[in-house]
């Protein structure tokens, strides 16, 4: 069976981000809760509780729907009259409240108007299956299973699923390829047990560290600076999460997971109920959503903010301290928990006690330490799970320690006897199993991960930027390597080498390019640290060389014989976004933010962005006639630093055309690209022509200055901005050209060098690159 | 010679561009509706007319080509009907029936229908297109200015303050309010029905609980230093309008109810940057031109397009403030561009009608810095 349509019942945060997510991956769905009790009294729109989650959904930033018009893709309804409705549907999903009798009667009405085969599944995260089964009918048991979704379900990538003594393998397989292939989530299996994997290892991890920062006299910033970033886990730090996800969450979560916890568990030992929280959540201190948490921000009485954070001991609010710990700066988390420092100490008593508490859980919660970590680094954030953590400790060495200080050695611990939760052997990764025995990872059909292949193979060529690896059928892969992927000269040499090896595409080994990289972004464009010391020093030749070098590889990317893929994922800005602006084809993560934004440090983009997006829009066929509308919606993106918050907003943007893939799981990105790119050749790839282009010249420019001089009237741009906006306006309108006149794609290029260069000797500009360079954030100069 | 009258006028109700009830109706198509329902509501056989002559400030897209015949032919008029289309910016339908009111008087035709469509929704202001003069643009600041720094200017020059141009607008949507409350649009108005199915009868853009306090709260629309706000501008607005112009002959012999005879027309320019100041000069050549002064007017329709721009013609022009926009006026009912001329000339006529008046001027201000004005006398 294929899931062609599903139905969401129960319109709360979780139940309406499901219902969004699956309207974002282009499937149709029911979002149905109750009649409240005022409208089938006073009367009304019955339906109301789901709309008013859709039009919540709509404000809501970040956005769980990734294009607005995936919201008409959820129906909105309730459960008293569009049962009913459900009749057709496939895949049917319960995120009502927490209460087995509640849900009892649910599954009875569905099961009463289901079809035959379909799946019905809960998201409890905290219900036994068995329980929820309770009472209903032996071909609802076989449909029947538990798919637990993370908050929020858009941008949170593991999805929980957990089968019953009765449940159907191929409904659960069914369920589970959707999850994975189209709404792009981990699927990772567990074990029917309290809070699965992801809660209860998360929920006794935040329980330790609360524990050990009060024990040890640590200050919340002190905790945070060691339970965050050096642990590898979210920079948030342990108090910084509690206020994210909320304090008054926390006891109602440990409440329900000691009621079905088993006796002897070690969350029972180290459970504590925090006075301190439970009198803040009493005065409405419930983190960010209220009035504020373990930190607030504060207006003083002159309008300045203030960061403040509890004193753990006085309850009382102070003014926030930068924590200053040695072992926050240890390389490595063996360095952490052996740094001497008070950080040193709190990091070893909070990783022992949750990393042995973790150990002990495998066969018990799910099969494999591979299924435990994958679940916390998807659900949590974590960048290695506890496993991976343990192996970088050392197995013997965490066993060592913990019999030197009198602790029991967790059951997994011992089972590895020393050895590595994980190795790599003859190229590929294998983990423990619980027998002792070494098994590979074994990636799901249609999962290609460069991380594997950079395992099992040497690079085709590398240098200190950029890597290039053979993922097999002739394809040959991008790999950007430097700091946030900056692109310098390195990565534009790279470019230039794959350019040159693939050469005709037919009579050496490679025939197509993919450019994809695992880093949470793509590239952030630029690396401004060079531009800003040739500025400085005068070496206006060598910026305008470093644009010519720049064009002149992406030319030779655009109309190469061969076809080239860029595959991204995360952040695709300025230099970044024009790679995909000139490869032959994109195949995206759905989560794509991708956009011009060199603007913001004072510049324009001069690795053909402007030269791009004008042929784009004025190419664009929904486009009004005229000269001046694809000008305007160039100018609009680029001198506004326009960023598409996800693939679909890229779409409407033309940074992805019609032919342009989008993929959801971020692990099939690689094996889609490639696949597009073999398509591209067995299609008879060619080159494109290039295009040809009249623009009205001095005309538009004086029409976009209008406006833009317009805009800093209202106060909408500042001084330098308008500097910065005239000199994209003079590119996209064609300069000095007149309509008559035919331009080719160098002359757009000639004028994005020229524009560049002249902005680039403006005070303006410099500062706007030191500050970004200094704090970060654009200089609104 | 001929005397020109006024025999017949309507209008769609007036609605918010781009979120109002009537964003999803062509142009072409509403200012049809409007004037097929001119022709139903007087009773004159389409093929008496001679000519539609539609005003409007942007035809192009779905205004476009000549829409004016184009018009006609969705109307249903006979195709002996010519149709011409005028562009005066704001002043365009005014300037139809100006055209219409010539015509008579050479003898070239005896009814005309002057009627004025804009669609701020579907054409944007400034038109898909705007391709400015550059040379000009350098040389004369005021040619392409946003017309809210014209307001600005006005302002300045004038000295009007914000809080007094607050209390005009608010006093604009009362006056609205309390016509719409006691039934005085449902005369003029032709219920529009729209995509849909829906029928829409009554204006969109007024806001009756609006006062001087809410309006303060809003912030410079133009100029972040200014005092004009989108609370004392007149709306984008979606909106048609027509009216039947014709000989008093004519009139008579087809027993039209005849609204107002034209006693003056006339057109003047200004400096483009105070643009709003244009009905100054335009409404004194044309009550010289009628031989009478302000306070002989029972009747002034002033048109809105900003409160400060309405406020300097009062009081440059010495108009009595009980004569003015009785009904409210631009900033509460809307000012869908080409439309408005035919609604406050239109409404102007009708108003000595109504209130058993004798003398009446409509004028309104131009963008690029003109002024146009009408004097209407009862019959």
């Amino acid at each position: 069976m294929e899931i062609k349509s599903c139905a969401v019942i129960g319109a709360g945060v979780m139940g309406s981000g499901i219902a969004a997510h699956i309207a974002n991956a282009g499937i149709p769905v029911f979002l149905l809760d109750i009649v409240p009790n005022a409208v089938k009294e006073q009367g009304g729109d019955r339906s109301v509780v789901a709309k008013t989650a859709i039009e919540k959904m709509l404000k809501t930033d970040p956005a769980p729907f990734m294009h607005k018009k995936a919201a008409s893709l959820v129906t909105p309804g309730n459960i008293e009259d569009d049962l009913a409705k459900l009749a057709d549907v496939d895949w049917i999903i319960e995120a009502v409240l927490e209460n087995p009798q509640i849900k009892h009667d649910l599954y009875k009405k569905l099961d009463a108007v289901r079809k035959p085969g379909s799946v019905v599944s809960s998201n409890t995260s905290t219900i036994p299956l068995n329980i929820l089964l309770q009472g209903q009918s032996e071909q609802f048991a076989q449909d029947f299973c538990i798919t637990h979704f993370f908050n929020p379900p858009r941008y949170m990538r593991l999805l929980e699923i957990v089968k019953g003594p009765q449940t159907r393998a191929e409904a659960l397989d069914t369920v589970a390829r959707f999850c994975d292939v189209v709404l792009g989530k981990g699927v990772v299996a567990c074990k029917d047990t309290p809070g699965f994997i992801a809660n209860r290892i998360g929920t006794y991890f935040m329980q330790a560290a609360v524990n050990e920062a009060i024990d040890g006299g640590l200050t919340v910033e002190e905790a945070d600076a060691i339970s965050g970033k050096p642990m590898g886990l979210p920079k948030t730090g342990t108090f910084g999460l509690i206020d994210l996800v909320g304090l008054d969450l926390m006891p109602l979560i440990s409440k329900s997971l000691l009621s079905t916890l088993p006796q002897d568990d070690d969350y029972r030992r180290i459970f504590r109920e925090n006075p301190l929280a439970m009198k803040m959540i009493a005065e409405g201190y419930t983190g960010r959503k209220g009035k504020g948490g373990f930190y607030r921000q504060t207006k003083l009485p002159d309008g300045k903010r203030v960061r403040e954070a509890i004193d753990l001991k006085t309850g009382e609010y102070r003014k926030q301290q930068r924590a200053s710990l040695d072992s926050a700066n240890a390389r490595g988390l063996r360095a952490l928990v052996e740094s001497p420092d008070k950080g040193g100490q709190y990091a070893w008593r909070v990783l022992s006690q949750s990393l042995t508490y973790a150990a002990d859980l495998v066969p018990q919660i799910a099969d494999t330490v591979a299924a435990v970590d994958e679940a916390m680094r998807l659900g949590y954030n974590w960048k290695f799970g506890p496993f991976e953590m343990i192996d970088q400790l050392g197995t013997g060495w965490f066993a060592e320690k913990l019999k030197a200080e009198g602790k029991p050695v967790p059951h997994m611990v011992e089972v590895a006897a020393g050895r590595p939760f994980y190795r790599v052997e003859a190229g590929t990764l294998e983990f423990l199993g619980t027998d002792g025995a070494y098994r590979p990872v074994v990636r799901p059909e249609g999962v290609l991960l460069l991380s594997d292949i950079k395992r099992a193979s040497k690079p085709v060529a590398k240098n200190g930027s950029a890597s290039l690896w053979d993922i097999g059928d002739g394809v040959l892969c991008l790999e950007f390597t430097s700091k946030m992927n900056a692109l310098d000269p390195d990565i534009m040499a790279m470019l230039r080498k794959a350019i040159g090896i693939i050469g005709d595409g037919k009579s050496g080994p490679f025939k197509a390019l993919v450019i994809h990289n695992e880093a949470p972004n793509f590239s952030v464009g630029a690396n401004l640290g060079l531009a800003l010391f040739a500025i400085n020093i005068g070496m206006y030749p060598q910026v305008e060389q470093s644009i010519a070098e720049g064009q002149e590889t992406y030319k030779a990317l655009k109309f190469a014989p061969f076809p080239s893929v860029a595959a991204p994922s995360g952040m695709a800005l300025g230099g970044g976004c024009e790679i995909l602006l000139h490869s032959a084809a994109v195949q995206a993560h759905a989560e794509l933010y991708a956009g011009l934004v060199e603007v913001g440090v004072g510049v324009l983009p001069g690795w053909g962005g402007c030269k791009e997006l004008v042929l784009r829009h004025t190419a664009n066929k929904k486009r009004p006639g005229g000269p001046m509308p694809p000008l305007a919606a160039a100018f609009e993106a680029i001198s506004t630093a326009k960023v598409a918050k996800s693939a679909f907003e890229a779409r409407d943007m033309l940074i992805l055309r019609g032919h342009d893939g989008i993929t959801f799981n971020r692990d099939r990105l690689l094996a889609d690209a490639k696949k597009k790119a073999l398509d591209m050749v067995a299609a008879g790839y060619t080159a494109p022509e290039p295009v040809e282009i009249r623009l009205p010249g001095p005309a538009a420019k004086a029409a976009l200055e209008l406006a833009v001089e317009g805009f800093a009237l209202q106060g909408k741009a500042t001084p330098h901005d308008v500097v910065v906006s005239k000199a994209v306006a003079t590119v996209l309108s064609g300069g000095d050209t007149d309509i008559t006149r035919v331009m080719t794609e160098d002359d757009l290029f000639a004028l994005e060098r020229e524009q560049f260069l002249a902005l680039t000797k403006t005070t303006g500009t410099i500062e706007r690159i030191e500050h970004m360079l200094e704090t970060g954030k654009p200089l609104r100069n | 010679m001929k005397n020109v009258v006024i025999a017949g006028y309507t209008r769609s109700p007036f609605h918010l561009a781009n979120k109002g009830e009537l964003t999803r109706v062509r142009p072409d198509d509403l200012a049809a509706a409007v004037v097929k329902s001119l022709l139903e509501k007087t009773g004159v056989d389409g093929a008496e007319i001679e000519d539609l002559i539609v005003g409007c400030a942007f035809p192009e897209g779905e205004q476009g080509f000549n829409v004016a015949k184009l018009i006609g032919m969705i109307a249903g008029l006979p195709k002996s009907v010519a149709g011409t289309t005028v562009n005066r910016f704001c002043g365009s339908s005014m300037q139809a029936i100006h055209m219409a009111a010539g015509a008579i008087r050479m003898n070239a035709g005896e009814a005309f229908i002057a009627a004025g469509i804009e669609s701020m929704t579907r054409v944007p202001m400034m038109g898909f297109n705007p391709m400015p003069n550059p040379a000009l643009a350098q040389v004369e600041p005021g040619a392409y200015m946003s017309m809210g720094i014209t307001a600005e200017n006005l302002s300045k020059k004038f000295g009007i303050s914000r809080a007094e141009q607050e209390a005009y607008a608010a006093l604009s949507h009362r006056k609205a309010a309390q016509a719409q409350a006691e039934g005085r649009f449902e005369a003029e108005i032709t219920p529009i029905t729209v995509p849909g199915g829906k029928v829409v009868s009554k204006d969109g853009c007024i806001r009756p609980d609006t006062t001087a306090e809410t309006l303060s709260t809003l912030k410079p629309a133009f100029d972040a230093t200014g005092t004009v706000t989108a609370g004392t501008s007149s709306p984008l607005t979606d909106g048609a309008s027509a009216t039947l112009i014709c000989s008093e002959d004519f009139a008579r012999a087809h027993g039209l109810k005849v609204l107002a005879k034209i006693r003056a027309i006339a057109v003047a320019g200004c400096d483009a940057t105070i643009m709003g100041y244009g009905p100054v000069p335009a409404s004194k050549k044309a009550l010289d031109r009628a031989g009478i002064t302000v306070k002989d007017l029972d009747i002034i329709e002033s048109n809105e397009a900003f409160a400060v721009q309405s406020m300097t013609v009062a009081r440059e022009l010495g108009f009595d403030p009980e004569k003015v926009n009785i009904d409210g006026g631009a900033i509460a009912l809307g000012h869908p561009l080409g439309a408005t001329g035919a609604r406050i000339t239109g409404k102007a006529a009708s108003l000595l009608q109504r209130e058993g008046k004798a003398l009446a001027l409509s004028t309104q201000c131009i963008g690029g810095g003109q002024g146009i004005a009408t004097i209407l006398e009862a019959v």
